[in-house]
Parts: structure tokens; C-alpha cells; sequence
């Protein structure tokens, strides 16, 4: 694990918050992560699927506090899915993203939400973020549309692009700030030393088994493997 | 603000061991039946290399191999992971040489790129704690020979 401990005295404390992003392949998880803790952009040809899961620490300042994010981007690909799966527990905030030039990436959205109510609690802060508005020439999902479906869903929205910078800071800042107004998130975390941060994965949420839904998985893990 | 790098959260992060054992049975369940999926094989061989045991990492590396030569379209993560857990396993030589065969094919893989670092770190670390041997070594000698000196002496 990163190193999450911090004794130093109070008025300079961190918060630490761990947030996860989530979606379909190739809506832009990674590269939204990239623009915002490293303002990069890698060219479309550069980028690389994720392998399993890539990991942030980003510092940041929200309503004057110091928030230390942990920030998990997880593969979309199908194949990791239970990989990923694992790595749920003890987020406080989800970053659900789709592309807003690719209808199937916001219709499966549901999915990604019933994982979440597998593996998370309800009080943690959802986000559902329309990447890619770039792209508006080639748009699939409108605004109003999403708007709509994230609020059914009792979840944050904003449209973003992670090759403009559009949205992409407000979305992340946006995360926090209900995360730090959620005391729920928050009950049973102080005087735990390091934090929220899941550390060694066992980060003392109930339902210590994460990895479920295995014969589920196998069905969807021959799709992914098409004989080519 | 850049973010803290090198890091590959699979090296460190490990699974409980009720998570690993449900990887672990599904495996089981299959070979018993001869028919082992290749997803689960990946999965269990996943959570093996996660583990800090010796012996469950040399198990993982074996398994992801197998995989690696069975299914070319898993390579890029087969690779990722041996990698991954030889790097753990302290065998700097292999980790490089697989993480740079997955560089020479993506070589803008943040994650592989981050990887990178991370051994050359591992290897550099080695190389004090040898220097730091020697040193000792050398320092320790110093110690003797004054003694012998100042005995000598009396
Ligand atoms: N035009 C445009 N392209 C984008 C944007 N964000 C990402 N992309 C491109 O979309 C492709 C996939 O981006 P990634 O960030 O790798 O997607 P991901 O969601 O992390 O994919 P997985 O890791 O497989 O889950 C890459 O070619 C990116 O360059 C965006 O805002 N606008
Ligand atoms: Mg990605």
C-alpha cells in the first residue's frame, strides 16, 4: 500500500479518501485520471487499456481541508472483471464513466451499478461522468439523457473531456466535497491509523469476501475470448 | 501536483485469504472436472502473485507461463504480472526481462513504465545493501586489526 499514515498534528492533518473509477472499456477512465492528478494527455494511439488496476495518490485542498485521494482506476475489459472486483471495498467515492459518443457504454451502466450494490455501501458518493464531449459531432447520449439516468440513480453528473480538461477537476472536486459532507462515509474511520485507505485489502468492511460472482463471470470471460 | 510514482498497486496490495481460497476452490473444482477455464486460471494465478508468500508467488508465475504460452490474446497481462511477481520474488533479472517485452510492444504503457522503476529501484536497493556489506566488512577489519595492534602493544 501507499504510505497513508500521517502523525502529524491536527491543524495540518490529511484526510484520506479512496476513490475508484469504473466503467466500460475505453470511455476514458485512465486518461481522465491522467488529466487530472498529472495534467497529461497521451495521444489516442498511446494509451493502454489497463491491466488489472492502476493506482493514484493525488493531494488536494476542498472547503480548506488537505484531502489525501487514493484514486484506483480499474480495467474495463471484461476479463478483469473479478480482478477487479476485489478492489471495491472501503471506496467512498465512485467515479461511474461513459462515453457520451458510444451508446453501449452508457446502456451498460446499469451493470456497473449493480456491482456497486454488491460490493459498496449506499452512503458512498457516486458520480456519473459523460466523457469525451469533444467528440460532439459523433454524440450518442445527450445531456438531458444522462442528467436524467444519474439522477435516478441518485448520483452526482457532469459532462467531461479528458483531452480538453473540460469537467474534469470540477467532477473529481465535486466527489470529495459530498464525500467530506457525508459523516456516514466517515463513522468508524477516526483513530484508525492510516485512514480510510484499505491498506491491505482488509480493510475491516463487512463482507470480507469481495471475490463473488465467479460462475457469472465465467459465462461473460468466453465472450471476452472469442475465437479470433 | 504529479503523482507519486513509481507504483504498481498489485505489489503491495494483497488479498484476504477468504478472497484468495474462493480463487483458489474455483481452480480446484475445474482441474477436477479436466477442464480448467483460462479466466480462471488467470484469476487464481492473479491472486497468488498478490500474495506475500514465497511459495504462492512461485505457484502464480507458473501458472501465468502456462497461460502466456496457451492464450496469445492474454499475453500483454500475462506478461504485466510475471513481471509483477518475479519483481516480488526479488529476481530483478526475469522481472525486467518480461515487463520490457511488454514495453517493446506498448512501450506507453504508464503502468509498465511505472513497473520499470519500481525494479530499477528493487535492483539499486540490492546494490547498497552489497555495498553496505562490503563496507561493514571492511569497517569490521578495521575493528580487528586495532585490536590486534593494540594488544600487540601490551
Ligand atoms: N476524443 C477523446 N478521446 C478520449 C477522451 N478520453 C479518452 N479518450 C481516448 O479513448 C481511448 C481509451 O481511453 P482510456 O483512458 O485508456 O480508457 P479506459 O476507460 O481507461 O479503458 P480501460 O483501461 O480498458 O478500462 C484512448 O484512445 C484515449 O485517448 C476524451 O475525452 N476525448
Ligand atoms: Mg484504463
Amino acid at each position: 500500500m501507499a504510505p497513508t499514515s500521517h502523525t502529524k498534528p491536527a491543524s495540518t492533518a490529511l484526510i484520506n479518501c479512496k476513490l475508484l473509477l469504473i466503467g466500460n472499456s475505453s470511455v476514458g477512465k485512465s486518461s481522465l485520471l491522467l488529466r487530472f492528478s498529472d495534467e497529461q494527455w497521451l495521444p489516442e494511439d498511446e494509451s493502454s487499456a489497463t491491466i488489472g488496476v492502476d493506482f493514484r495518490v493525488h493531494k488536494m485542498e476542498v472547503k480548506g481541508k488537505k484531502v489525501k485521494l487514493s484514486i484506483w482506476d480499474t480495467a474495463g475489459q471484461e476479463r478483469f472483471r473479478t480482478i477487479t472486483s476485489s478492489y471495491y471495498r472501503g471506496a467512498q467515492g465512485i467515479i461511474l464513466v461513459y462515453d457520451v459518443s458510444n451508446r453501449e457504454s452508457f446502456d451498460a451502466l446499469p451493470r456497473w451499478y449493480s456491482e456497486l450494490e454488491t460490493y459498496v455501501s449506499n452512503s458512498v458518493v457516486k458520480i456519473l461522468v459523460g466523457n469525451k464531449v469533444d467528440k460532439e459531432f459523433s454524440r450518442q447520449v445527450s445531456t438531458a439523457e444522462g442528467e436524467a439516468f444519474a439522477k435516478r440513480m441518485s448520483s452526482l453528473f457532469i459532462e467531461a473531456s479528458a483531452k480538453t480538461a473540460i469537467g474534469v477537476n470540477e467532477a473529481f472536486q465535486e466527489v470529495v466535497e459530498k464525500i467530506l459532507d457525508t459523516p456516514e462515509l466517515w463513522e468508524g474511520v477516526k483513530g484508525t491509523r492510516g485512514g480510510q485507505n484499505t491498506g491491505n485489502g482488509r480493510g475491516g468492511v463487512p463482507g470480507g469476501v469481495q471475490v463473488v460472482g465467479l460462475s457469472d463471470q465465467q459465462g461473460q470471460a468466453q465472450e471476452g475470448s472469442c475465437a479470433c | 501536483m504529479p503523482t507519486e510514482l513509481p507504483y504498481a498497486a498489485d505489489a503491495e496490495v494483497s488479498l484476504s485469504y477468504d478472497e484468495l481460497d474462493v480463487l483458489r476452490l474455483q481452480h480446484e473444482k475445474e482441474l477436477a472436472q479436466a477442464h480448467v477455464t483460462i479466466q480462471t486460471k488467470f484469476n487464481y494465478a492473479w491472486g497468488l502473485v498478490k500474495s506475500p508468500m514465497r511459495e504462492h508467488q512461485v505457484e502464480g508465475v507458473r501458472l501465468l507461463q502456462e497461460i502466456y504460452r496457451a492464450e496469445p490474446t492474454r499475453r500483454r497481462e500475462c506478461l504485466y504480472y510475471l513481471a509483477l511477481g518475479h519483481y516480488k520474488m526479488g529476481n530483478f533479472e526475469e522481472a525486467k526481462r518480461f515487463n520490457a517485452l511488454l514495453l517493446e510492444k506498448e512501450p506507453t504503457n504508464l503502468q509498465a513504465q511505472s513497473l520499470g522503476q519500481l525494479i530499477d529501484k528493487g535492483v539499486a536497493r540490492e546494490g547498497y545493501i552489497g555495498m553496505a556489506l562490503v563496507g561493514g566488512a571492511a569497517a569490521l577489519g578495521t575493528i580487528l586489526l586495532a585490536t590486534l595492534v593494540r594488544r600487540a602493544r601490551r
